[in-house]
């Protein structure tokens, strides 16, 4: 692979060479009202034309509509302008837009710098509109001193391979795995268990239509397994992936069948004479499977497939096998290596078993069942062949409770609605109703009806129109009688107002989704991050829900947020199209903010090697040649710059220099008085721009800088900021031990910033000026509190003590900035 | 994903059980009739069966072996059942005692080979009952008229000769240590052990006074105390379950090895595996060198690893 590298800047550290005369355009956003109505927006105008290189400023009702685009064009190349600065909305949110808008103009891309006075002043200060337009004018005239250092840089391209990897076949996974194959990609399908077909294939009907599940589903299955771009690795682990959007390398592990795939022909003769079984998990363990067997009858791929913590090794199996020779009891793990341009992850969700409830007897009292498991009850298929029967004395119940929100909407548990419970408990009550008429009486203790799809809400009238008794309350026990074994279940009835008891023969309780166990490990495989809920998050919850942070990486499904069937399909197809933008790509287009070495003042240590979380970094030979980057395996961290001891390291478009000009220019007045925060990009920065869209108000008092990673965090940083008096100083990272986007600069950043804060206090500093927080992209809440924290400690610290130990501080880190 | 599956510790019996809705697995080791001996914990596929030596406390006799059975790793297979010398342990789903182990020939049954010619019983002889150590025999007696019949030396000559005498004996829980057999002298009853084997007390080894073998062995006058206050053994009625050894302080001063088990004729995996390890590898390898061994040995070596212990 040949990928053009970046040549390094000829300058670096704190000089820098102004190559032409510069003219910095300000374009002020008014975002409608969503600025204009907090901030001041023209007095941050007029204040931009006092800053030193600006020549031209301009307001914009919605900079990011075309003709505000437009006036961009125009200024660029009416004014000459050689840099350009869009005061508006986060960076996350349009800065490729503007990034365009420049480029079109012809001038090059990487020569604007965004200031946020929307998420970080206008929306979060909204109690305070001074402290916003101040916040505003420090944000302008930050991006200005930074903007004004920036130099043009060129994209890098990289080939793809026009493969794709979904990850998961469920529903969701499988057609995106049918489009992409439709639109004549290759794609590798992954599925852990031993079938594809996931929840749906153990579903007995459909809501709203009643339409069998496997009826539907199984020929997709089918097709999946059929088609020629589609190979299947069931029963497979994620175990590594390496590389970058359009350049993925995937290792799979292939755990052991003991049955041979190609010869293997499903014929099912050794099931029979199998002595073994132990319990379904596919059947929510309420009937059993051989240790030789597949899940159930339509499993795809049709291979069988040995459970060795069960099997006994009579060897009847491979007697009955005989001539195919198709057991072999010697597999072992295999590892197979793929490339692949782009990644879907479909891994969908797991249904929470409320053995933790125990005011609800799941698990002690046996009629009490979960839907899941009520589901395989009703299916013909089922180990019941469909006949809903008690486990206490196998008849029939007459009266059923079925319980809503078991686990979800519930702040002990999961505080989140699961999206389609109270849909399949009213399939439930209708497929009782339809099956056995007036002989079973039907009771559903819910909190709300939710039932907002097509068709949903009249699929609720034909349940109320079969004569189930809906009671609005949430149930506080459930009781059994230890002889009969029937259960009376106690809850409020709020219509009524009154508490109520009412006797049932089997309890059906509908327990929330929840993520799939081993989302962790597929988060730290693929560097995603995951929402307080433990489900996968987007890059934008609405403009971007099928991608996830990490370019190239899409999400199908609900594993990102719990989905029923038609929107699981639906994102499926979309995930399918998102990754086709990649892959149908001969090339893709790399930002070019990777690190890159000055040659003459690399002492060839190696401590950057160590460092760099994608061995991104090579010294052939150590203590004598230079360290060489992998332009295609970096990924624009910055944490070896912050490492290198030489400062022989540049980070593109987050130079040393570009950084302290900020500092500096958030520190120009009363120092004393602000909070600096660094930010990583992808958790701390995110959170942040959450707290401003989610209007949680926060002090005026901070000023926010942004880099990509907590690990490009130098000690200089905060050196410098305390040197120019700053009250208080903050990094924002994401969470240990896994959220970081680049693996572990967080962890990097850590141990940089313990040893500095160990020796700032014991120079005199209060603890409390230098913070290290960790804030997730989900933590809106968080980072507005740390904030008001901070705020009033700096307030409890006191100007004058502040300035005392400033005093105190700064020759001695004038000391030893200067030795660097 | 767990499942509703439980396990109950009683006194008398310990209890495992997979509560499927359709499917009830259970099983029940009856601490009574368990002798702490290690057949179950060899032969178990899954190694879910642990023997576990309890501590002696000074002055009292020793406490057999208790056996634990591990709820994650037991899979219900039932061979613990069917290799239980003394049917201790029972199986069952849905209360139905049939086991698939033995229904789809996994594996064999114990042969307890226990012949009875009452015909040549003295009609007022009770010696079986009274010797077999746990107490299954149970003798009755039927008048020619098929009536049970109290007490024999009431009756007349003519009538005691008609007495049918019938012995049932629990074959189901027997160990077949011939205690019976030693005890009858018209030669009524023939038994041929199921576990073969020799044991050997090297005295010089033994601990002053010790008898802690002589206190958990099942059957009455294997362990004898000898004049010199040191334990002997009567092999003729030792069933070789183990149950001493697991008790016996000083590893070398009992030698205890099993070297044939007689059982229905089998072809299966798991019983070779079960026989290497209750009785030795040298000893299964002598089952197969028989010609009934033949086919197996090839099957197994045409998979299995075990080629180097058959040659």
């Amino acid at each position: 692979m040949s990928t053009p590298t970046q040549t390094p800047p000829n300058s670096s550290g704190t000089q820098t060479q102004k190559p032409e005369e510069l003219r910095v355009g300000v374009f002020v956003c008014h975002c409608g009202l969503n600025i204009a109505g907090t901030v001041d927006v023209h007095a941050v105008a007029e204040y931009a034309k006092t800053i030193p290189d600006v020549v031209f400023v301009k307001e914009n009702r919605y900079t990011c509509a075309d003709p505000g685009q437009e006036e961009i064009r125009k200024a660029i190349r009416e004014q000459k302008l050689n840099r350009v600065v869009v005061a508006a909305c986060s960076p996350r949110m349009h800065e490729p837009t503007f990034r365009r808008t420049v480029a079109e103009a012809g001038l090059n891309s990487y020569l604007y710098e965004m200031a946020n006075i929307r998420e970080f002043a206008s929306w979060c200060h909204q109690s305070d509109p001074e402290g916003a337009t101040e916040r505003a004018k420090d944000a302008v005239r930050m991006a200005v001193a930074k903007v004004r250092l920036m130099q043009p840089l060129q994209t890098i391209e990289v080939p793809v391979t026009n493969k794709a990897l979904i990850i998961g076949g469920g529903i969701a996974g499988m057609n995106a795995a049918l489009d992409l194959a439709e639109q004549g990609f290759k794609v590798y399908m992954l599925e852990n268990t031993q079938s594809i077909g996931g929840h749906m294939a153990a579903l007995d009907k459909t809501f709203p239509t009643l339409d069998c599940s496997i009826c539907i589903e199984g020929p997709k299955m089918v097709d999946c397994a059929r088609h020629p771009n589609i190979t299947i690795f069931a029963s497979s682990d994620l175990v590594k992936v390496d590389g970058y959007i359009g350049n993925f390398k995937v290792k799979i592990r292939k755990n052991p069948r003991y049955v041979i795939p190609e010869k293997c022909t499903g014929c099912g003769e050794c099931k029979d004479v199998c002595p073994i079984e132990y319990p379904n998990e596919w059947d929510m363990n309420l009937g059993t499977r051989k240790a030789i067997s597949v899940p159930f009858d339509q499993t795809v791929p049709l291979i069988y497939q040995i459970n060795r913590d069960y099997c006994i090794e009579c060897y009847k199996c491979t007697e009955v096998c005989g001539e195919r020779q198709a057991i072999d009891f010697n597999q072992k793990p295999e590892e197979v290596d793929i490339e692949v341009g782009a990644i879907i992850v479909s891994t969908g969700f797991d249904v929470y078993e409320p053995y933790d409830m125990p005011l609800l007897g799941y698990g002690k009292y046996p009629n009490v069942i979960t839907s899941m498991e009520f589901e395989r009850l009703i299916l013909a298929a089922g180990p019941t062949g469909g006949k809903v029967i008690r486990q206490s004395d196998g008849q029939k119940p007459h009266r059923i409770a079925f319980i809503q929100c078991v686990g979800s909407r519930d702040k002990q548990h999961y505080p989140y609605c699961s999206n389609f419970c109270c849909m399949y408990t009213l399939k439930h009550v209708v497929q009782i109703k339809e099956k056995y008429k007036e002989d079973v009486e039907v009771y559903v203790f819910y909190m709300d009806i939710r039932s907002p799809g097509k068709g949903y809400e009249e699929f609720y009238d034909r349940a109320r129109e079969r004569g189930v008794n809906f009671i609005r309350g949430r149930v506080s026990r459930i009781d059994e009688d230890p002889v009969t074994h029937n259960l009376t279940v106690h809850s409020e009835d709020s219509i009524l107002g009154a508490p109520i008891e009412v006797e049932a023969d089997m309890v059906v309780l509908a327990t929330a989704a929840i993520p799939k166990k081993g989302s962790a490990e597929i988060a730290r495989i693929l560097n995603l991050s995951r929402g307080q809920d433990g489900f996968f998050m987007e890059a934008h919850p609405k403009l971007k829900p099928m991608d996830a942070p990490t370019d190239g990486i899409f999400f199908a499904g609900a594993c990102a947020g719990l989905k029923d069937i038609p929107f699981s399909v639906s994102q499926g197809s979309g995930a399918a199209s998102r990754a086709a933008t990649v892959i149908s790509k001969p090339k893709w287009k790399i930002e070019p903010i990777i690190s890159v070495v000055d040659e003459s003042k690399c002492k060839s240590c190696g401590l950057c090697v160590d460092k760099c979380p994608y061995g991104a970094i090579r010294i052939e030979q150590k203590g004598k040649t230079p360290a060489q980057i992998i332009t295609a395996s970096c990924h624009g961290c910055g944490t070896c710059v912050a490492e290198c001891p030489q400062h022989a390291i540049t980070q593109m478009h987050f130079t040393d220099a570009q950084i302290m000009a900020q500092i500096r220019a958030a520190l120009q007045d009363k120092p004393e008085d602000k909070i600096l925060a660094i930010l990583c990009n992808w958790c701390s920065y995110a959170g942040a721009d959450l707290a401003g869209i989610s209007r949680f108000d926060y002090p005026s008092s901070v000023r926010a800088i942004r880099v990509m990673c907590s690990g490009r965090v130098a000690r200089e940083f905060v050196l410098e900021a305390l040197r120019l008096g700053a009250g208080m100083v903050l990094v924002g990272a994401c969470h240990l031990p896994y959220d970081c986007h680049y693996i572990s600069g967080n962890y990097k950043m850590k141990a940089r910033t313990d040893a500095l804060k160990n020796m700032l206090v014991k120079l005199g500093m209060s603890p409390d000026r230098f913070r290290v927080e960790y804030v997730s992209a989900a933590e809106g809440i968080h980072y507005a509190e740390v904030i008001k924290e901070i705020d009033e400690q700096r307030k409890a610290l006191g100007i004058e003590k502040i300035k005392a130990e400033n005093a105190k501080l700064k020759p001695i880190i004038e000391n030893m900035l200067k030795r660097k | 994903m767990p499942f509703k599956s439980q396990k109950k510790d009683a006194a008398d019996a310990l209890t495992l059980e997979w509560n499927l809705h359709v499917k009830n697995y259970k099983l029940t080791l009856d601490k009574n009739r368990c002798v702490g001996c290690e057949i179950c914990t060899f032969a178990c596929p899954k190694e879910a069966i642990k023997t576990e030596k309890q501590p002696k406390i000074q002055g009292e006799k020793a406490k057999k072996a208790k056996v634990d059975i591990d709820l994650a790793k037991c899979n219900f297979c039932g061979v613990c059942d069917v290799i239980c010398p003394y049917g201790a342990i029972k199986v069952t789903l849905n209360n139905n005692h049939d086991l698939a182990i033995l229904s789809k020939d996994s594996f064999p049954t114990l042969i307890r080979d226990i012949k009875v010619d009452t015909r040549q019983c003295e009609k007022e002889c009770v010696e079986c009952e009274n010797a077999c150590p746990l107490a299954l025999i149970k003798i009755s007696k039927t008048g020619f008229d098929g009536k049970p019949v109290e007490n024999v030396g009431a009756l007349s000559p003519t009538m005691k000769r008609r007495i049918q005498v019938n012995l049932n004996i629990d074959k189901d829980h027997c160990p077949t240590c011939r205690a019976c057999e030693l005890k009858c002298s018209p030669g009524a009853i023939k038994v041929k052990k199921a576990f073969e084997g020799t044991i050997k007390i090297n005295q010089e080894k033994c601990p002053e006074g010790c008898t802690d073998c002589l206190d958990v062995c099942p059957i009455t006058g294997t362990l004898t105390l000898g004049e010199d206050k040191k334990v002997h053994v009567n092999e003729a009625t030792c069933t070789y379950c183990g149950a001493c050894k697991n008790v016996c302080p000083v590893p070398e001063a009992l030698t205890l090895k099993r070297t044939k088990v007689h059982h229905t004729p089998i072809h299966s995996g798991t019983w070779n595996k079960t026989l290497e390890r209750v009785t030795s590898p040298a000893a299964a390898a002598k089952e197969y060198r028989t010609v009934a061994g033949e086919n197996r040995r090839n099957v197994v070596a045409k998979r299995f690893v075990l080629e180097e212990t058959v040659k």
